[in-house]
């Protein structure tokens, strides 16, 4: 009685999920088997198209690349970020998570264009380079990969270390000291206790930098420029510029499978490390 | 600060303004697409009034990508969500092939004789030019004298360029392709010479980043339309545009009436009004700096022609034949400028 | 036992320190003795707990040394003191298996294979934890995951164990069972080992001495019996046990002396502490199991009203009520007479050692 009623009560929900997530979804997929733009024909064709050009498999190579790449970058910038944000007091953890979720309360496009101030040939970082002698040329930062991996780590980076910070927070500061009375170096202590404890976090913070980078159209495009070619920017090219819906609907359904591949392969390391937090 | 009781005033004051209309509710309406940006605030603030005080029609805007317009059209089946379109040349014709317009009639466009020839055909109404040229920082670079200038030195380690994405994307790439022996029709010769100095190119770029790339530094010259120059030169960055030696490329933004349209008489007067003198003479000007049809309205020095029949020189493409292939460009500069 | 490593002795002297302004510990001086057991007993915010930290070098102090053996160990990371320590919460890793928290400490030195493996079987064999090695935390018993803390911090054979409220998230039956379980282990190892808490009769059964804190200071260092029966201070007198106050002034004073006439109707001749003149006001402390009854009035008796008398376990607690308004606890085994309503006058008992204070009027 009481557990029909509860699961009655979500079913307004379930109905607007079924509207708005998952009807535009079946749609895409209705589309993607079209021979033609006008969508009249259907067929195969498309999906031939794409995975008949191995040009197809070098973007996707490229697109989660990206995404691992600036994980690893967010990670490695992130932890010890997060590591200091525990250990400091707490008005500067007010300061701290002020300036972390920043990033969250611009726009994307403002974020964007502001990289292409920091690290453009006559931006910030050249400027400084130059003139402190280090280099002789301006580098070449905005338009490669690495800018691009460098801007995506500033613009993910609140993805990274809210999920990170909220696990971490809940860690029995005991045990830091308990590791330390034992006669570990914190060194030790951060591999063996804080980072295996802190895995639901990081896994959670992995999987949302992840999904985010590799669907970053805006600033894959702006930053990255077009000779570093990911899903998206064929995504937005067919169904914007060329009008080829079913093409276009290929490549998303590639893009979306991809990346769920990549997520749940984490959620599922992130199950397995999760019953330690709350033991 | 301000009182309460003067807020209130001014909070009725607004009110009634935007009432107004829709209490006195003349003679109709006309729901109109335009692009979002600077024609939707153009269009808002200097068409809308001019409508409304020459025909007593209120413009109802939806602003909406080429894309999106066609789509919607298309999507609707001959119930369209707006009477006009506006569209550049390569949406036009896929709206011609999709017979998503109704037929054009002229003769409805009391300022007709006031446009040059060939602005008005069976499908619709020419209400804007675009100029495409080069854009190029002085102060940094020499003056270039034409396409091929721009993949040769000094120019090219400064060069951003764009793709087929967009119209003047795609026309300057022609127009490239042309100098090096290619034609409308073919541009290989485009692709194999960018190859060759592609290591050197400052930037290939999104279309959307291009002005700030080129106010960064980031490239000094590219190919652009004239309109952009204005803006970018409007807020004080360093760029002057130039005519290439074969020419300066031209391509007209249509005005359509969608199939089925609810209003297609006010439509026409809408399409009256955007090619009429005074609103010409308006968008002319900054921030605007549109390119008028109306050989009336007064050009400013800005532009480099001095009447609007001097267009007639400039170079034009037939996009019934460049659509089929855009495709196909586009997935080829993919390709070949890919990392 | 194979080996029972010889107790160390623990000297803190004249500890200071400071949270911001605040002093947390305030000029703190203890020696203890090679496997001695003792309690820092106070109230939450005493300062006990900061003490146990900086004695760990979790907490670095404003002041004062810490020596193990006479040698300083201030200068000494927490991880190079060899301190055990066991927390309140535990403080196991959940991510570990019982094996592994014990093994920890000992691959953190350096030790390998099968040493590690004997000395985390031995020390889980003497904990009784011999058959759980591969459990996770999560899945014992408070009792057990305490014991496997206890393994855990013997383990690396620590020159000084430390104790941070260790029983109390145990519930009443299972805290004594432990008590008397570390009792027995530090007996047998023979280690100096500091134990914090809040709960006197905890204080009291496990400590060799007890150290009460009050406000970051000790306010007396000794046995559990001579705090009991001896309370140097106001404060200690009042936390550590029920005691009977009664008001009363100097009557006169011979020596080591003081006749004091009680407020209630009576005249006492106890000793004097210190500094106490003729005329000034006092404030007497008696324990009520050194309080008797009687039916006949005296000089050292005083008159009380009596209230409710409650039998607690194999004794009777009277309550009653002087003529000055104080309330009196008056504690007797059961066999003594049942609660007969005529004897309304109290005095001190046969081996009565009440306490003198001065009172502030």
């Amino acid at each position: 009685m009481n557990k029909l009623a509860e699961w009655q009560l979500t079913l307004p929900l379930a109905l607007a999920f079924a509207a708005i997530f998952l009807a535009p979804l079946l749609m895409l997929v209705g589309v993607s088997f079209f021979n033609d733009d006008k969508i009249t024909e259907p067929g195969f064709a498309q999906w031939a198209k794409f995975y008949g050009d191995p040009f197809s498999y070098k973007v996707i190579g490229d697109t989660m690349l990206l995404g691992v790449k600036t994980v690893c970058a967010t990670i490695l910038v992130g932890y010890p970020l997060a590591l200091v944000y525990l250990d400091a007091p707490q008005r500067l953890q007010k300061v701290l998570i002020f300036i972390i979720v920043m990033p969250l309360l611009l726009s994307v496009v403002v974020r964007t264009f502001a990289w292409i101030v920091v690290l453009g040939r006559e931006g910030v970082v050249n400027q400084l380079l130059l003139s402190l002698g280090i280099i002789s040329e301006p580098l070449r930062l905005l338009q490669t990969e690495l800018g691009l991996v460098i801007s995506l780590t500033q613009i993910e980076m609140p993805l990274m270390l809210l999920p990170l910070i909220s696990v971490m927070s809940r860690l029995d500061p005991n045990l830091r000291d308990a590791s330390a009375a034992l006669g570990a170096s914190r060194w030790r202590t951060l591999f063996t206790v804080i980072v295996p404890l802190s895995m639901p976090g990081l896994v959670a913070g992995c999987l949302l930098v992840f999904a985010s980078s590799t669907t970053a159209f805006i600033s894959q495009t702006v930053i990255g420029g077009v000779r570093l070619i990911y899903l998206p920017l064929l995504i937005w090219q067919q169904s914007l510029v060329v009008f080829n819906w079913p093409f276009a609907a290929v490549v998303s359904i590639s893009l979306l499978v991809s990346v769920l591949t990549v997520v749940s392969a984490l959620s599922w390391l992130g199950r397995r490390s999760g019953g330690y937090v709350h033991g | 600060m301000f009182s309460r009781r003067s807020l209130l005033a001014g909070a009725t004051a607004l009110g009634g303004t935007s009432l107004l209309p829709s209490l006195a509710h003349a003679k109709g309406i006309v729901t109109a697409a335009t692009y979002p940006g600077s024609w939707e605030e153009a269009y808002r603030t200097v068409v809308a009034p001019a409508l409304k005080k020459a025909h007593d029609i209120d413009l109802e805007l939806q602003p909406l990508y080429a894309v999106d317009q066609i789509a919607k059209v298309r999507a609707a089946r001959g119930a369209p969500p707006f009477d006009a379109f506006v569209l550049d040349p390569g949406p036009r014709i896929t709206g011609i092939d999709g017979g998503l317009f109704e037929k054009f009639d002229g003769k409805k466009i009391s300022n007709a004789s006031k446009l040059p020839a060939g602005m008005i055909d069976e499908w619709g109404i020419c209400v804007g030019a675009q100029v495409v040229g080069i854009g190029y920082n002085p102060k940094k670079l020499p003056k270039p004298k034409g396409w091929k200038d721009l993949l040769s030195d000094p120019w090219v380690s400064r060069l951003g360029i764009t793709g087929f994405q967009t119209t003047f994307g795609t026309v300057s790439l022609i127009e490239i392709a042309k100098a090096f022996g290619g034609s409308e029709t073919n541009v290989e010769p485009a692709f194999v010479e960018l190859k060759k100095v592609l290591p050197k190119i400052a930037a290939v770029g999104n279309p959307a980043a291009m002005a700030g790339l080129l106010q960064q530094g980031q490239c000094d010259i590219t190919y652009t339309n004239i309109q952009t120059v204005a803006i970018l030169k409007s807020r004080g960055v360093d760029i002057e545009f130039v005519k290439p030696d074969s020419g300066a490329v031209a391509f007209f933004t249509t005005m359509h009436i969608a199939k089925g349209a609810a209003d297609a008489e006010n439509a026409y007067k809408y399409f009256d009004t955007v090619v009429s003198k005074a609103v010409g003479d308006a968008l002319v000007q900054p921030p605007h700096n549109f390119i008028p049809v109306n050989k009336e309205v007064v050009l400013p020095p800005s532009l480099p022609m001095t009447n609007l029949d001097e267009m007639s020189t400039y170079v034009r493409h037939d996009w019934s034949k460049i659509n089929p292939l855009r495709a196909a460009w586009i997935e080829k500069f993919n390709k070949e400028m890919a990392k | 036992m194979q080996s029972t490593p010889a107790g160390r002795t623990l000297d803190v002297e004249d500890l200071t320190v400071r949270y911001g302004q605040a002093l947390a510990v305030d000029g703190v001086t203890l020696a203890i003795e090679p496997g001695e057991v003792v309690a820092l007993l106070g109230p939450s915010g005493c300062g006990k707990t900061t003490l146990l930290r900086v004695i760990a070098g979790f907490v670095r102090q404003a002041g004062g040394r810490v020596r193990v053996d006479g040698a300083t160990i201030d200068h000494l990371p927490a991880n190079q003191r060899n301190i055990g320590i066991v927390f309140q919460n535990y403080a196991l890793f959940p991510h570990m298996t019982v094996a592994e928290n014990v093994a920890y400490g000992l691959h953190a030195r350096g030790m390998r294979g099968p040493e590690v493996l004997a000395q985390v079987s031995r020390f889980l064999d003497i904990v009784q934890l011999g058959g759980f090695r591969e459990r996770l935390p999560r899945q014992l018993s408070g009792g057990q995951q305490q014991r496997v803390a206890l393994a855990r911090a013997l383990a690396v054979e620590p020159s000084i164990l430390l104790l941070d409220e260790p029983f109390a998230a145990l519930d009443r039956n299972l805290r004594l069972d432990m008590q008397i379980e570390v009792k027995r282990l530090q007996r047998t190892l023979g280690l100096t080992t500091i134990l914090v808490t809040h709960d006197q009769d905890e204080a009291m059964s496990v400590a060799d001495r007890i150290a009460v804190m009050n406000r970051g200071r000790v306010e007396q260092f000794d046995t559990p019996v001579a705090i009991y029966d001896r309370p140097q201070t106001l404060f200690v007198n009042g936390f550590i046990g029920t005691t009977n106050l009664l008001n009363g002034r100097v009557a006169a004073l011979d020596g080591g002396t003081a006749t004091v006439a009680l407020d209630a109707g009576a005249t006492l001749r106890l000793p004097a502490p210190t500094g106490l003149s003729t005329g000034a006001p006092v404030m007497l402390s008696v324990r009520p199991e050194q309080l008797a009854l009687s039916q006949v009035p005296g000089p050292e008796s005083w008159r009380i009203e009596r209230g409710l008398s409650l039998p607690l376990g194999a004794q009777l607690v009277h309550e009653a009520r002087t003529t000055d308004g104080a309330s009196l606890k008056i504690v007797e085994p059961r066999r003594a007479s049942p609660a007969d309503a005529a004897r309304i006058y109290c005095m001190l008992a046969a081996d009565a050692h009440p306490t003198l204070f001065p009172r502030s009027t």
